[in-house]
């Protein structure tokens, strides 16, 4: 099955043993494809993979495809189309001093991406527009200094909504007047809300949680992760709790994704999971052997996905952890994998050596001395 | 300014009242009977001590500082200033020790006050329990040293460059433990112009090993072993540490020296149950891919607890590196080979197979292009009054010349 069948085809509609046979030759074009076209790719694969650089060899398993660290694509800009191709170049939001991430993208993966993510989305929105609530100020995206990763998803999204409302001034203060008008008008019917997990609970579930909302007809989508609200003691299904007690709203969609394999996203399931769409999988490694983990078994998420012709990212290793709950088990109809992200790879604290100046000096390489007898 | 104190006391105090104190106390003379006996009674409070003994590197710390080994620095001391010249301290000294190293603030200090000299140390906030129990037992073995106690201080504090600068003004050396960001940082504040400054920036090390001699050796494990601890105490981030491994010999012998080798050190990882953090073991693995695109690797061998990258050209080598467990590796036939590669960066070179003249010999034809310890297999870490090209010992003193 070629990408734009796995695309038209119901979205989680494959079981895994299916999935993996369509998916396992596609990547292994993949490979073939980015090895022709980026040198350093190529150069990876002959010292890292040397059984794939005769060119020929190819993944038995889906397991077997090789995949590439997240952090390459920091500091490097790894492309398989010429410079005259390239249509625009993503970054990832990182802090101050921190390396981000170099997408590249042409028209083509640009616009697989896009029509992925629509096919993903219109799954759980339905075929229309939906009048959209978004929570965020629109100085995010007015802002080019900082328009990021984040300013580039908000606006992703927005292309599935209509009547857009900006839910948030400048100060992040909520637009109370403005939301009632908004549900008046539109919150009859189903309509759309997005936005970035912590921010929807702090900037507007915490806001409004006494006033009784009705948003009975609200689909959430969100994402971002959830270390700040582990901060606060909440996951996932007390976030879900909290928002369908204050507000009656139930139809909540948390995804995960990346900005090194945007269009595939991991929708979450009406169960709390997250699921694979047709054209990605997830396989999750023992963070020191890279070994596949068994069911139920934490490790680090790899993520592979058919997307991207522009740049050798069609398999990648986060540094995310998470865990895979069951295999085409799911109780609310979809196949595959479900899965949780359970949250980063900790830091590692370097001993031994270290920079007297490492805190103010983010890049700066460690080293000193340690004595012994 | 108040400014948190941690030795003499734990207490808050004014930056300049505490300045001021250590600046008025005098200077005691080199080797004073108070001052060795202080740190003989430091270094016994360390080995009684039952949370002292959960950490190897206290352990080590209060061997290095035991009366025998001060007599002996003593010794070389006295063997110095018989050549003709008096020795006298430098005055104020001012140690910036490295924010996570435990154990670096004690050797600096000793080697200092050992010369007579009156110190002050900056502790970062980074409160391990190794530098809690060192200042614990360091200020109650103060209580019967009080010369010591009113020239010595201790503060903890962040990167507030107004208490670096208040204290660099006062001090006649300044000694910068740590990489070459906070040389670089630190070296914009200002010394008074008679002031010394010694650094110790970022450092590259490596091992030579001859593949000929290696398998000639009748039980090759302790080689492989004390490699091991060369390597693995600090997750190799300790500068000595070695990052590359050459073996000398033909292609053949090389080959299955390596072979052998890489085995044994596996087996001893797992016997000590070495393991990198999931964290380490992704920069590893990132490090690695990297080097594979752009660096001159050829080749990759994953041994789980640690991973090897062969190289096929030493000229592209960048001496970045990710720690926790990496080793290049590269076969030379002959020891002079390195020769072109050596730069300035590089610290230790530890070895097995060559005898002292040979090394005697390479180190002539070096005549300076880097390299500051050339030491067996085993002794990488081991620290002593020689570091970075330095003595010392010697540089905490001053010569008066006398005619």
């Amino acid at each position: 099955m070629e990408f734009e069948q796995l695309l038209t085809l119901r979205q989680f509609s494959l079981a895994q043993a299916d999935k993996e046979a369509h998916l396992t030759p596609l990547l292994n074009g993949l490979t073939a494809w980015h090895r022709e076209r980026c040198p350093q790719y190529a150069r990876l694969l002959d010292v890292i993979y040397p059984h794939y650089s005769d060119g020929q060899s190819q993944a038995a398993r889906l397991a077997e495809v090789p995949f590439l660290p997240v952090g390459l694509f920091k500091a490097h800009r790894l492309k398989s189309v010429s410079e005259e191709e390239v249509f625009k170049t993503l970054t990832s939001s990182g802090t101050t001093g921190q390396q981000v991430s170099q997408i590249v993208l042409d028209r083509e993966t640009a616009r697989r991406q896009t029509a992925a993510l629509s096919r993903i989305m219109t799954h759980v929105l339905g075929p229309d527009r939906l009048p959209m609530i978004l929570v965020e100020s629109t100085s995010l995206i007015q802002d080019r200094r900082r328009f990021n990763a984040r300013a580039a998803g908000v606006l992703g999204m927005a292309n599935f909504g209509r009547r857009h409302f900006y839910a948030l001034d400048d100060q992040m203060q909520l637009d109370r007047d403005g939301l009632r008008a908004f549900l008046d008008q539109f919150g009859g019917r189903p309509f759309l809300i997005f936005g970035f997990t912590f921010m929807v609970w702090q900037y507007f579930y915490s806001q409004l949680a006494e006033t009784g909302l009705d948003l009975s007809n609200g689909i959430l989508i969100h994402s971002g992760g959830w270390k700040k609200l582990q901060e606060l003691a909440i996951d996932n299904a007390e976030f879900r709790r909290r928002l369908a007690a204050a507000f009656g709203l139930t139809r909540i969609y948390n995804f995960y994704g990346m900005v090194e394999q945007v269009g595939s996203i991991y929708l979450e399931g009406e169960d709390g999971l997250l699921y694979p769409p047709n054209f990605a999988d997830v396989i999750i490694r023992d963070p020191l052997t890279f070994a596949e983990q068994p069911i139920g078994q934490p490790g680090l998420i790899q993520v592979v996905s058919v997307l991207p012709l522009s740049y050798p990212g069609h398999s990648i290793l986060t540094e995310d952890l998470g865990v895979v709950h069951g295999i085409d088990t799911s109780t609310c109809g979809r196949c595959g994998k479900s899965f949780s992200v359970i949250g980063r790879v900790p830091k590692a604290e370097l001993r031994g050596c270290s920079d007297v100046h490492a805190a103010m000096v983010a890049s700066a390489p460690p080293a000193a001395i340690e004595a012994r007898i | 300014m108040t400014v948190q104190q941690v030795v003499p006391s734990f207490e808050s105090v004014s930056l300049d009242a505490a300045l001021d104190r250590v600046v008025a106390s005098p200077s005691l003379a080199p080797f004073a009977e108070e001052v060795i006996g202080f740190c003989s009674d430091f270094s016994r409070a360390i080995f009684k001590d039952s949370e002292a003994a959960y950490y190897p590197e206290l352990q080590a710390l209060a061997f290095w500082m035991r009366k025998a080994e001060l007599v002996r620095l003593r010794d070389a001391f006295l063997e110095e200033r018989r050549a003709g010249a008096s020795l006298v301290p430098q005055g104020v000294a001012f140690h910036i020790p490295p924010a996570n190293v435990d154990t670096i603030f004690v050797y600096s200090w000793l080697l200092s006050v050992l010369a007579g000299n009156r110190n002050i140390v900056r502790l970062s906030h980074r409160v391990s329990p190794q530098t809690e129990i060192l200042c614990r037992l360091f200020n109650a073995a103060l209580q019967s040293a009080p010369a010591l106690s009113t020239s010595t201080l201790m503060l903890r504090y962040g990167h507030e460059r107004e208490i670096t600068e208040a204290i660099s003004a006062r001090a006649d050396i300044r000694v910068i433990w740590g990489g070459d960001a906070s040389v670089n940082s630190i070296r914009t504040i200002r010394l008074p112009p008679h002031a010394r400054e010694l650094t110790f920036p970022d450092r590259y090390s490596f091992a030579v090993l001859r593949a000929s001699s290696y398998l000639e050796a009748s039980d090759r494990r302790p080689i492989a072993e004390h490699f091991f601890n060369d390597t693995f105490w600090f997750d190799q981030m300790a500068c000595s540490s070695p990052r590359l491994v050459f073996w000398e010999g033909s292609a053949d012998r090389a080959a299955s020296a390596s072979a052998d080798f890489l085995n044994l050190l596996q087996q001893h990882a797992v016997r000590k149950q070495y393991e990198a953090t999931p964290a380490t073991r992704m920069a590893r693995f990132t490090f690695a891919c990297a080097e594979a695109m752009e660096g001159g690797a050829s080749s990759y061998q994953d041994f789980g607890q640690f991973a090897v990258l062969g190289l096929d050209r030493y000229d592209q080598l960048t001496r970045e590196h990710c720690g926790g467990g990496l080793l290049f590796q590269y076969r030379i036939a002959a020891l002079d080979d390195l020769l072109p590669f050596v730069s300035r960066r590089d610290q230790t070179l530890t070895y097995f197979g060559f005898d002292r003249a040979e090394l005697a010999a390479f180190a002539d034809r070096l005549n300076g292009r880097g390299l500051d310890r050339l030491v067996p297999i085993g002794q990488a870490l081991n620290f002593n009054r020689f570091w970075d090209g330095n003595d010392l010992l010697l540089s905490f003193l001053r010569y008066v010349y006398i005619a």
